[in-house]
């Protein structure tokens, strides 16, 4: 980007630029234009050195002649991880490993300070001529397991694996057996073929089936007893006929209606008892955030699915919420444990909806206005006052209105106008 | 480098110079640049300095540089296409590159002559120089490039960086599986946070040059000939598929058939690049045939309109089990588990090849197919053709122009001390 047009983005009294021309002031012939007015500043082709490096090469490249030379301001970029470190006499009283030479040991740590720890880099680019082949998670065991021991026994450990809590010191356990089993998992997952996966669902589908004529056959049983109980109880001859299982018998036929029939009733009795309810419930479910579908219907899946964004949320309400949560300073994908999973779903699903309420609420903000102008051009010379209460601009502070009053507003436009 | 309002922005120039040398074409310029300076055919001719006394002749160190000085055997090297592709007797068309690295050495030494005396115009002293290299590169390779760009060119500075690195970064990404297909080959390389993971690489000789080969056989069994254009004096307007009619140029004699099968070559590299088109999905002659024809004129002359051969040719390219999206899957199946939704997530197409008509598409539609279903895939391709053939380069070039990136280049001080060793730490 060109740096004036990144400064048009980011300038320092933090204004938009004007999207009209501003320029109102007197024709261009009549400005004095008051170019050159500073010197031009020099450029040079000037050798400079580089603290981030270790040798002190000089290499060139241009700048203002003007500017001081201070140091390379890309140096500050410099960062590295720091790995531990230990002695031939440490490694010999802490570190020995039957699984582990000591050269292997050192190979490991090499690779992580020349790969900043990204074990899969590390993994790729292990010695396999010189050493075994070793898994990531060996390699992170034995990478954590030194971490561990050393920051026991050492007095100044090294920053980053290390925290300090209520001071005592703290270290990260890695759970190699569980990250093992969870990467044969998966592994399994992924390498799942095609066919597979139908299989899959073919069974799933096939259970779904068993299951509901499982229900079905309940169901019936349960006919039949109540059938049988009747018939115990009341004088009905047809005993038999819970032998011959064909439901057409008129009382089956009878009581099976009946049942419906009373079904049907009890469902209109709940939709007729809901619906004065609803109705002003309705405006809430449309601004009800977003909903996460419980598990998708395909067999195995992994925990992180279940924070994935439902495709009916827009790619702009998308990167609204992810930007809300960097305000937040909260990870956009975080580690998907079951109380985070459900805790971030929520939260997104609040945000999602407290960023349809600005929105609505800048909407009724703005047809107000508009109103309002509209009535004074219409009545010059009156003013039209918006009551403080209906009016929340710039009144932060101030207690706002509950969430109802706000989607009632939106819900009928024509409640807008009438309360102007 | 840093604004007025003390923003530090990413870009900072040194000079430096960016080489990517591949089997179809060398491609070099500065840093932060857009697209290279220039790109030459990787290919050099090397002929009897006798024959033609032309007036370069008089700058001995240019494109056409002297050497063997033993009396009466010397040779001439012929460089870039205005020198390459006039017919010289006995010149005979030799390459530096073998198996996707630099194999000739002496040779490659007149191409980067070339490269700094005619297209640079510059001292080596004073440039940094970036190059690209296969993720297969072998050390002694490596090593002696590093050797040769200290010890002959005094270059203040070198580095070397594995190509599809740099194409996922010339498609701002830094964890990619970059499909490159090239002339030589085809290949899937995983990079993840900017290192490309070297077991999991996976290639096929299916690049632009057997696509060519196909080309050749397929006219062939068509009983169309491809005369070579540079025998041509004149032709005459026919119509469709009537015979051609033209005279013949007189040529020099003694034309080597190394020179004249390169020429060939690029006609059906030409002819590739006019017609070819690689159908969404396996060829399937009546979708095929619906498909309207491209027409395509002979040096001799004849023309003619292509049809369903236009995706007959390609489909070589998508073959089972060397295919591209075969390669994608290979690739992405060597990786760690933990990676591999990142990998799928990116896939990067680049490389000439990719520019064929439909070959982005037919990539996408075949890995959607074998993709595993768990995976949300992506595939990006550059939008334009150069962008797409150039991504390495475009790369390159932007990482050497980045501030600080400035610490990572093995200095000439370096080098002295540490001597070619520390390469492979130093550029992993
Ligand atoms: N517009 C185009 N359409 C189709 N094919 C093209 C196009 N441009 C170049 N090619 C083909 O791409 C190939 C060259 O690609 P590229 O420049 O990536 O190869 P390279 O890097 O030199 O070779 P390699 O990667 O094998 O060492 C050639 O075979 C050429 O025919
Ligand atoms: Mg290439």
């Amino acid at each position: 980007m060109h740096r004036e047009v990144f400064a048009l983005l980011y300038n320092d009294n933090k204004e938009l630029p004007p999207l009209l021309p501003t320029d109102t002031g007197k024709a261009y012939k009549q400005t004095k234009a008051k170019l050159g007015m500073r010197k031009v500043r020099k450029w040079v082709w000037a050798p400079f050195t580089n603290p981030a490096r270790k040798d002190n090469a000089v290499f060139h490249h241009w700048k203002r002649v003007s500017d001081e030379s201070k140091e390379y301001p890309f140096a500050q970029f410099n960062k590295l991880v720091s790995i531990p470190s230990y002695s031939e006499s440490e490694y010999n009283q802490y570190l020995k490993s039957e699984d582990w030479s000591q050269a292997e040991t050192d190979h490991l740590m090499d690779l992580c300070q020349r790969f900043d720890l990204r074990f899969i880099v590390i993994h790729d680019r292990w010695d396999r001529a010189a050493f075994r082949d070793r898994s990531v998670e060996d390699l992170k065991e034995r990478y954590y397991g030194i971490c561990a021991t050393l920051s026991k026994v050492k007095t100044n450990p090294w920053s980053n694996s290390v925290t300090m809590v209520n001071g005592e010191k703290r270290t990260y356990h890695y759970d190699a057996e569980h990250e093992r089993k969870r990467k044969e998992q998966l592994r399994r997952l992924f390498d799942r073929t095609q066919e597979q996966i139908d299989e899959e669902q073919m069974l799933l589908t096939e259970l779904k089936k068993i299951e509901a004529r499982k229900r079905e056959r309940e169901r019936k049983t349960q006919d039949l007893q109540k059938l049988i109980s009747r018939a115990d109880s009341g004088s009905t001859p047809l005993v038999q006929a819970t032998n011959n299982e064909g439901s057409a018998t008129p009382a089956n036929v009878a009581a099976n209606i009946a049942r419906r029939h009373d079904r049907k009733i009890h469902k209109k009795k709940l939709t007729s008892q809901q619906r004065p309810i609803r109705a002003v419930e309705t405006v809430t479910v449309e601004w009800s955030g977003i909903k996460f579908p419980e598990a998708r219907g395909t067999g195995v899946w992994l925990r992180s699915q279940r924070m994935k964004l439902p495709p009916g949320v827009g790619q702009r309400k998308t990167k609204a919420i992810e930007q809300e949560l960097r305000l937040m300073n909260i990870d956009v994908a975080p580690m998907p444990t079951e109380a985070i999973c459900k805790g971030f779903n929520e939260l997104r699903s609040d945000l999602a909806l407290v960023l349809d309420l600005k929105n609505a609420l800048d909407s009724c903000e703005y047809e107000l206005q508009a109103l309002r102008h509209q009535y004074e051009a219409l009545n010059p010379g009156k003013t039209l006052t918006i009551p403080s209460s209906i009016c929340s601009t710039h009144t932060d502070n101030e207690a706002k209105p509950a969430v109802g009053e706000i989607i009632d507003v939106v819900g009928s436009p024509s409640a807008l106008n009438a309360t102007i | 480098m840093s604004g007025p309002n003390g923003m530090l922005y990413g870009g900072d120039e040194i000079g430096a110079l960016v080489f990517d040398p591949g089997h179809h074409s060398l491609r070099v310029g500065y840093a932060q640049e857009d697209t290279p300076k220039a790109d030459i055919p990787a290919v050099i001719g090397v002929g009897p300095a006798t024959h033609i006394p032309e007036p370069e002749e008089k700058v001995p160190d240019g494109n056409i540089t002297q050497s063997g000085s033993k009396a009466g055997n010397e040779l001439r090297h012929y460089i870039d296409v205005t020198e390459l592709h006039v017919p010289r007797p006995h010149m005979e068309i030799q390459s530096y590159m073998k198996d996707g690295q630099v194999d000739n050495w002496d040779l490659f030494e007149r191409m980067l002559d070339y490269c700094y005396s005619k297209v640079i115009r510059s001292p080596s002293e004073h440039h940094p120089a970036l190059f690209t290299e296969a993720v297969w590169t072998t050390r002694p390779a490596r090593e002696k490039l590093a050797e040769l760009l200290f010890e002959k060119y005094q270059a203040p500075a070198f580095f070397l960086v594995k190509s599809a690195v740099l194409a996922a970064f010339a498609n701002g990404k830094s964890t990619a599986l970059v499909v490159d297909a090239g002339a030589s080959q085809t290949s899937a390389v995983p990079v993840v946070d900017g290192y490309a993971l070297v077991s999991a690489a996976a290639r096929s000789p299916l690049g632009g040059d057997h696509l060519a080969m196909q080309a050749k056989h397929m006219l062939a069994n068509m009983h169309i000939q491809m005369l070579p254009i540079y025998s041509i004096q004149s032709k005459e307007v026919i119509r469709e598929r009537e015979r051609g009619r033209y005279t013949l140029k007189t040529l020099p004699a003694g034309l080597t058939h190394s020179w004249q099968q390169y020429m060939l070559k690029r006609q059906y590299e030409d002819f590739c690049h006019c017609i070819a088109q690689i159908s969404e999905s396996p060829y399937d002659e009546r979708t095929a045939a619906s498909v309207p024809g491209v027409h395509y004129e002979f040096p001799g002359g004849y023309h003619q309109d292509f049809g369903p051969e236009r995706f007959k040719l390609t489909e070589c390219l998508f073959e089972q089990t060397l295919g591209a999206a075969h390669l994608v899957c290979a690739a992405a199946g060597a990786c760690d588990a933990d990676a591999r939704p990142a990998l799928w997530g990116s896939v990067v197409a680049c490389g000439g090849l990719a520019n064929t008509g439909g070959w982005v598409e037919r990539l996408a539609k075949e890995l959607a197919a074998r993709a595993p279903s768990s995976h949300r895939l992506k595939s990006h391709a550059a939008p334009n053709a150069i962008e797409r053939r150039f991504a390495a380069w475009i790369g390159g070039s932007i990482l050497a122009s980045i501030g600080s990136f400035q610490q990572m280049w093995i200095s000439s001080q370096e080098y002295d001390e540490g001597g070619k060793g520390q390469l492979e730490r130093k550029c992993p």
